[in-house]
């Protein structure tokens, strides 16, 4: 049973580092088109009110 | 008959509220890009939904459930985390696929854009495109199977009848296109949580808590059909079960490694808004399912607890509608098969997408490039073939041939020996070329169907290890592709050229383009 958990629980940890360095990477790029916003988890500019 | 008061009730409102969405949904006027992928502009939100309601199918609602109580929990090794981990490192695809400024609309377009820029008419396109019409047509066919199931629980009519109750969800959500589809899959990712929710509140009610579960399956010999044969005391909590380590890990690697390269999930990545948005609208999927899979897992065990073993002559895909008529109160039970059934139709919708898109966009407008088409007719087209393949996968669940969770596992193990060479040596290898895209479909589809028939232990390995070897020699023999075929996903800011190729690729294919183009797009000098 806890073998199999550690199985199931590996994979949610690799995403989250996964997702992490990939935001970090588009963050890096600056590359706007692609979804850096000066924030890690942000995909688009909040629009000015 | 056994239908109860608060199941009609539920039914009715969920009907209800799923034809309110698809009418909402279907107000935006949908463009051929909207109704193929949402014309490239999801948020995260719905983003989420539509992944989390596709994500779990009835292969794993009821699929996972079966496997569990049929072998204990191995079924967590080979289904749940062989799909979290295909999820996991979808981000890394998602990454890529969505980089360039004018993506593709399908799968079989992505592959034309990145294998055959140049061509009039791209044979890959039109093989991947078949490929991916028989493997969603089985898919299909498979949640049509278990929306027969669960409504043929619910309402007590014949299985044989039931199944054609499932037009009527298609002709309501699937017709709208990428959008609809979206919305009632969101609508429908909550219902399953929800639902699940009440299941496990049952099931956990009725067994007493996870200690008496677990008490229970570790000792349990019953056969899991009356009067088969009985099962050795404590293998169900053994992680191999009655696999043996290599089934497991051939099931595990083509759950894992072939899902992640399936087509509908590599269209799921054209969707977003932007890259972040597409790595995101992952990592959140994976969040979202987590406590759906724990309460399908509570369910599973605990239905070995409740139910020993099933009536002879049903299939462990029955055991979920089994338990909660049985052991939840009405609307309890109600909420729950109305998930199953959310289940099945937002998997099916999807794939009938994907399948009437690869059917109609990638083979008969590839075929015709020149067959003048407006875009409104182009997308009614897209309707009419999407309903008439539902009507085919109805037929042709009449008498099912398979268990659902290992029908997905074939097909995923399909895909993956396939594409998984030409998607991921695609996006990070600049130097993957045609001929190595051909050789690892030949070779990769070839070789699992090979290795099937012979029965070996692990066809996917067998298959993606041969075609690896087969698409290197076919790189290395042949010269480097041009830039236009490589650049969009590797370089932030494309050369006139590479622009101009994809804007032909897809005006090509919809003659209602905005930008127009030269047609004269040819290789850039090197």
């Amino acid at each position: 049973m806890a073998i199999a958990l550690l199985f199931w629980g590996c994979s949610i940890i690799f995403v989250l580092v996964v997702a992490l360095i990939l935001c970090q990477k588009i963050e890096a790029s600056g590359v706007k088109r692609w979804g850096a916003t000066g924030s890690l988890f942000s995909y688009e500019k909040e629009e000015a009110k | 008959m056994n239908l109860d008061i608060s199941y009609i009730i539920v039914f009715g409102l969920y009907v209800v509220f799923l034809a309110w969405t698809t009418w909402k949904s279907s107000q935006q006027v949908e463009s051929l890009s909207d109704f193929t992928t949402g014309g490239h502009r999801m948020g995260l939100f719905l983003g989420v939904g539509t992944s989390v309601a596709t994500w779990v199918s009835v292969a794993s609602v009821m699929g996972v459930p079966g496997f569990l109580y049929r072998t204990g929990v191995a079924a967590i090794i080979g289904w749940v985390a062989g799909w979290f981990l295909a999820t996991a490192i979808m981000p890394m695809l998602a990454y890529k696929v969505r980089r360039p400024d004018i993506p593709a609309r399908t799968f079989p377009e992505f592959i034309r854009m990145r294998y055959e820029p140049f061509q009039k008419v791209s044979s890959l396109q039109i093989i991947v495109a078949v490929l991916m019409f028989v493997g969603y047509f089985i898919f299909s066919h498979l949640q049509v199977v278990g929306f027969g199931i669960v409504f043929n629980t619910i309402t007590g009519i014949p299985y044989e009848w039931a199944i054609f109750g499932f037009l009527v969800f298609l002709l309501m959500t699937c017709l709208g296109g990428f959008w609809s589809v979206a919305a009632t899959d969101t609508v429908n990712a909550i219902l399953i949580l929800i639902g699940l929710a009440f299941g496990l509140g049952a099931v956990l009610s009725a067994t007493g808590g996870v200690g008496n579960i677990l008490d229970a399956v570790a000792v349990t010999t019953a056969p899991v059909n009356v009067g088969g044969p009985p099962m050795k005391a404590g293998i169900m909590l053994t992680p191999e079960g009655s696999f043996g380590w290599g089934a497991l890990m051939a099931i595990f690697m083509a759950n894992a490694l072939g899902a992640s390269v399936a087509p509908h999930w590599i269209a799921r990545f054209m969707a977003p808004k932007n890259a972040k948005a597409a790595v995101l609208q992952m990592m959140w999927t994976v969040i979202a399912l987590i406590p759906i899979f724990i309460c399908l897992i509570i369910i599973g065990l605990g239905a070995k607890a409740l139910l020993p073993s099933l009536p002879a002559g049903k299939t462990t895909d029955y055991i979920m509608p089994l338990i909660v008529q049985q052991y939840a109160p009405p609307f309890v039970g109600a909420m729950t098969l109305i998930a199953i059934m959310a289940a099945a139709v937002s998997t099916a919708n999807s794939m009938l997408l994907h399948c009437g898109t690869s059917i109609y966009y990638d083979i008969y407008r590839a075929l015709f490039p020149n067959r003048e088409m407006d875009e409104a007719k182009a997308t009614n087209h897209l309707r009419i073939s999407v309903f008439l393949l539902g009507v085919l996968a109805v037929v042709s669940a009449i008498k099912p041939p398979m268990m659902l969770a290992m029908g997905f596992t074939y097909v995923y193990g399909a895909f993956g020996a396939a594409f998984m060479w030409p998607v991921w040596f695609g996006l990070f290898w600049k130097r993957m070329n045609r001929a190595g895209a051909y050789a690892g479909v030949f070779v990769g589809a070839g070789t699992y169907v090979i290795a099937k028939i012979m029965n070996a232990t692990n066809p996917f390995a067998v298959g993606a290890a041969v075609s690896l070897f087969a698409v290197l020699i076919a790189v290395y023999m042949t010269k480097a592709p041009a830039k236009e075929a490589y650049e969009a996903y590797f370089e932030a800011d494309v050369s006139p050229s590479t622009r101009e190729v994809a804007l032909r690729i897809r005006q090509e294919s919809d003659e209602s383009a905005h930008e127009k183009v030269s047609l004269s797009a040819k290789p850039a000098a090197k």
